[in-house]
């Protein structure tokens, strides 16, 4: 474990935590979105299909936007700098947020859980702690890949236009709305490289299918690997802009 | 012949340049600050001392020459030993000024709690923002949030203490408490490197230089540099447009 990462979690988490209104939005805003969901979908048998589509989107949506935004200002408001001069290494960062972040995260997802469950009456089958440690994972993707696209974006308004260009493709073609196998050949190849198509299809195998981690084995991996993958393309662009 | 590390001057900068494109940040800079005294970057805007800093700091290498930090190269092992204040407050905005300064303890390798609490705390009184140390950095004025962002870089208590302005936004009253600190810093050995645009700085300095497009062009004490000028009434101010306008006729 780096050294200070636990000491960086903390302050993204104070930091958070801190700012009342974002923690409001962090809880309201996925209830929101659940509950226009579920009502417009009066068919239950929909609902189960799409909730846990909805539940790996919107973990990645926020993971990605949250932290892209916390990194964007830590480099505009020249903490990184501080940083990057301190004994703190690069790793120690990385991790730091991916630690802050899944507290969050999670938070999020068991509301999203519990009210698509016991409010909109969605029908799971699946172990708990196997959909946290699953979503944990589509988490860490998203923090990483969050920290790597703020190094490109300058303020908050271009970090923004990011969510189109990364995440919106995702889910469109991850099979939330539709099935993958319905697209055109050259989008279904495209949505092969779509870590969001992983995490719906493992987290709808163990939520409507009852199926174990070992089970989505593959998907877990895929997931790792892009998590690893993203971690070392943050770390090393990490130092842009910090001097 | 090897030197005791011990013995070695606080900087050695031999040569080095650095740019950015096209612009010569720092151009073959040469300078050597002996240890336990307060030392002056004074210059015009884009004279090259936040660059000077950044590279004393390490956040930026020297693209030629070389840089010796209490005589080491600098790297990840010596940045326990500075503490460095850039010229814009970097603090979090959503913080307390208490945990903005707890935080950078802690990174700082203060862990033991009560020490660390006590540090923090003896800053934060040292900068007199103790009576305000629960507020979101984000509600305080400009000149606090400088104190605070000061406190950031004192509270491990480092050797070497890189400020780049530190005393601007200060009110006077504060920049002579300041400057009894600093005197204090001194005394108790550690090195001051002080960027500023005002003679009232460079007066309370020990040593400073004069910095002009990424070079040095005049360096000395105080009282140096004044009688350098010949004039018995010559402020620091008077010596350092006289240095500049040697400049202009020599390279004319
Ligand atoms: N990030 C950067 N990118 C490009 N050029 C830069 C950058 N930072 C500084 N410069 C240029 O390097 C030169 C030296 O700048 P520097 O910030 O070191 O000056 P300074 O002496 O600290 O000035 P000031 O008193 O205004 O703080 C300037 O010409 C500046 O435009
Ligand atoms: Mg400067």
């Amino acid at each position: 474990m780096p050294s200070h990462a636990l000491t960086i979690a903390g302050r993204v988490i104070r930091q958070l935590i801190r700012d009342r209104r974002t923690m409001v939005l962090i809880i309201l805003v996925p209830l929101v979105m659940m509950g226009l969901i579920g009502a417009s979908f009066p068919d239950e048998s929909v609902l189960d299909y799409i909730a846990p589509a909805m539940i790996a989107t919107l973990a990645l949506f926020f993971s990605f936007l949250l932290t892209g935004i916390s990194f964007l200002r830590e480099r505009s408001q020249g903490t990184l700098e501080r940083l990057m001069a301190s004994p703190v290494t690069r790793l120690d960062v990385v991790v730091g947020y991916l630690f802050g972040f899944f507290l969050f995260a999670l938070a999020q997802t068991s509301i999203i859980i519990f009210f698509t469950i016991y409010v909109l009456g969605a029908n799971f089958m699946g172990e708990l702690w196997q959909i946290f440690i699953f979503q944990t994972v589509i988490i860490a993707g998203a923090v990483t890949l969050g920290i790597f696209t703020s190094t490109f974006a300058r303020n908050e308004f271009q970090m923004v236009q990011f969510i189109p260009l990364i995440i919106t493709p995702q889910i469109f073609m991850a099979g939330i709305l539709w099935p993958v196998e319905q697209m055109p050949e050259y989008l279904q190849w495209l949505s092969k490289i779509m870590p969001l198509t992983y995490g719906v299809e493992g987290l709808r195998d163990i939520m409507l299918a009852g199926a174990n981690l070992l089970d989505v084995g593959f998907e877990l991996a895929v997931l790792i690997g892009f998590t690893i993958v993203t971690s070392i393309l943050a770390a090393t662009v990490l130092r842009r802009g910090a001097s | 012949m090897a030197q005791e590390k011990s013995a070695r001057p606080a900087v050695e900068v031999d040569n080095a340049s650095f740019n950015y494109r096209e612009i010569k940040a720092v151009d073959r800079l040469s300078l050597q600050v002996p240890r336990g005294i307060s030392f002056g970057l004074l210059g015009p805007n884009g004279a090259g001392k936040t660059t000077l800093i950044k590279l004393l700091v390490g956040l930026l290498k020297p693209k030629s020459g070389s840089i010796r930090i209490l005589g080491e190269a600098t790297s990840r092992k010596t940045a326990h030993l500075i503490g460095y204040m850039p010229q814009l407050h970097s603090l979090y905005s959503e913080l307390s000024a208490m945990q903005n300064v707890d935080f950078f303890a802690r990174i700082y390798g203060l862990s033991d709690k009560k020490e660390r609490g006590q540090k923090v705390e003896d800053v934060l009184r040292l900068v007199e923002m103790w009576p305000r140390r629960k507020d979101s950095v984000m509600n305080l004025s400009g000149g606090m949030r400088q104190r605070v962002s000061l406190a950031c870089a004192l509270v491990h208590r480092p050797p070497l203490l890189l400020l780049d302005e530190p005393t601007v936004g200060l009110d006077p009253e504060l920049r002579v408490t300041f400057w009894d600190y600093f005197t204090r810093l001194t005394g108790e050995g550690a090195t001051l490197i002080i960027s500023s645009h005002t003679m009232d700085d460079a007066a309370h300095c020990d040593s400073l230089v004069f910095m002009r497009a990424g070079t040095v062009i005049a360096g000395g004490t105080p009282d140096e540099l004044k009688q350098a000028t010949a004039k018995p009434e010559a402020t620091l101010e008077d010596a350092f447009l006289y240095f500049i306008h040697l400049g202009d006729k020599q390279h004319a």
